[in-house]
């Protein structure tokens, strides 16, 4: 207990009796089951996320691999493609017909990619020019289904 | 106050309580909350003068501890202390949402320490004595309060009491002269209304 001054002896006495009434006041006991409930469902919390994030990392990892064995079997398709002949588009853009034929008001979705020139070169696309640093827009034309119907590449 | 780095008779101190608490310890947090729920009860209570926000105020002060018991640094301050920093956020935050002091719910235990007293006028006085003390200390300003709650009612040594506040040892000095100036002006005035009334009703009563 801190001093108190003389000439405040009355609050001095009132305030110590009033320390002496809080002294013996609890917490009701509710307030520790409730404290201790959030640190249960916290941790419980927890150690539910482990298994769930691994499952998400698993999943990551799958759809990694897909995509680079779907851009792989696209990449040989590419090639082969290439090696037969390259269409030209009026407005001079590179049209590589990959799979299956866009059919006559079949609709397709287009996905614009941004590859590295050097990739393209190298699947035997002569229509790119630059550096093989260089960065290159290509669309995706892709079917209904899904599937990659041709790329179209800009020069 | 407890000494953040003391062990006692094989107890665990605070600070190793602190570190097995953020590890996931359930049982050190536990022992954590038995050691010093009453001390943020009672300040949170002589605070906001209401029992439910001060149960809500502990909840809260724990819930920080579990969450943040990494952060804490015992060579900054006392458990202790930095327990009553957490609180006095956590009633600042409260009492600016409630924005008014909420009257005493009127639970006390000076009932219980009084009842055996054989003088039932004393009684009746030194209990009404409590009443009025109680709302002059909320009707205090908030940082006179918190010296007053923390150096005289919980008993809390100024250095302690700086550290809980972030403030300075002296700033604690002057607020808590100012504040006790301001709590005997308000009790001298509660006296006076209250021998007012008590002569008009003897004047009443003849």
């Amino acid at each position: 207990m801190t001093s108190i001054r003389h000439e405040d002896y009355g609050l001095a006495d009132a305030l110590e009796a009033l320390r002496r009434a809080e002294a013996c006041i609890e917490t009701p006991p509710h307030v520790e089951a409730a404290v201790l409930a959030a640190w249960d469902e916290e941790h419980a919390h927890r150690t539910a996320s482990r298994p769930r994030s691994l499952w998400r990392n698993a999943a990551a990892v799958a759809a990694a691999i897909t995509i680079a064995i779907g851009l792989a079997q696209l990449g040989q398709q590419l090639q082969r493609t290439t090696q037969r002949a390259p269409e030209r588009s009026e407005d001079s853009r590179t049209l590589l017909l990959v799979g299956e034929p866009i059919l006559q008001g079949e609709p397709v979705r287009m996905v614009r990619m941004r590859v590295p020139a050097a990739t393209l070169t190298g699947l035997g696309v002569r229509a790119v020019t630059g550096t093989p640093g260089e960065h290159v827009d290509v669309d995706v034309i892709v079917g209904e289904d899904g599937v990659a119907r041709a790329i179209r590449v800009g020069r | 106050m407890r000494d953040a780095t003391r062990t006692t008779d094989g107890d665990l101190s605070d600070s190793d309580l602190m570190r097995r608490t953020a590890a996931g310890d359930r049982d050190a947090f536990t022992v954590l909350y038995q050691r010093h729920h009453a001390m943020v009860y009672r300040f949170a209570r002589l605070m906001t003068g209401s029992n439910s926000a001060a149960e809500d105020i502990v909840q809260e002060v724990f819930l920080v501890v579990m969450r943040d018991a990494a952060r804490y640094d015992p060579a900054r301050a006392a458990l202790s202390s930095y327990l009553y920093g957490v609180a006095r956020h956590h009633t600042r935050r409260r009492l600016a949402r409630d924005r008014q002091f909420v009257a005493f719910d009127g639970e006390c235990c000076d009932t219980a320490q009084y009842v055996t007293e054989v003088d039932v006028n004393a009684t009746l006085e030194r209990r009404q004595t409590l009443q009025q003390l109680r709302r002059a200390i909320l009707s205090l300003p908030r940082k006179y309060r918190e010296v007053i709650v923390l150096c005289d009612l919980q008993s809390v040594s100024y250095n302690d009491a700086a550290a809980a506040l972030g403030c300075a040892v002296g700033t604690i000095r002057s607020r808590l002269h100012r504040a006790r100036n301001l709590l005997t002006q308000k009790m001298g005035c509660a006296m006076a209304s209250e021998e007012d009334h008590q002569r008009q009703s003897v004047r009443c009563a003849v």
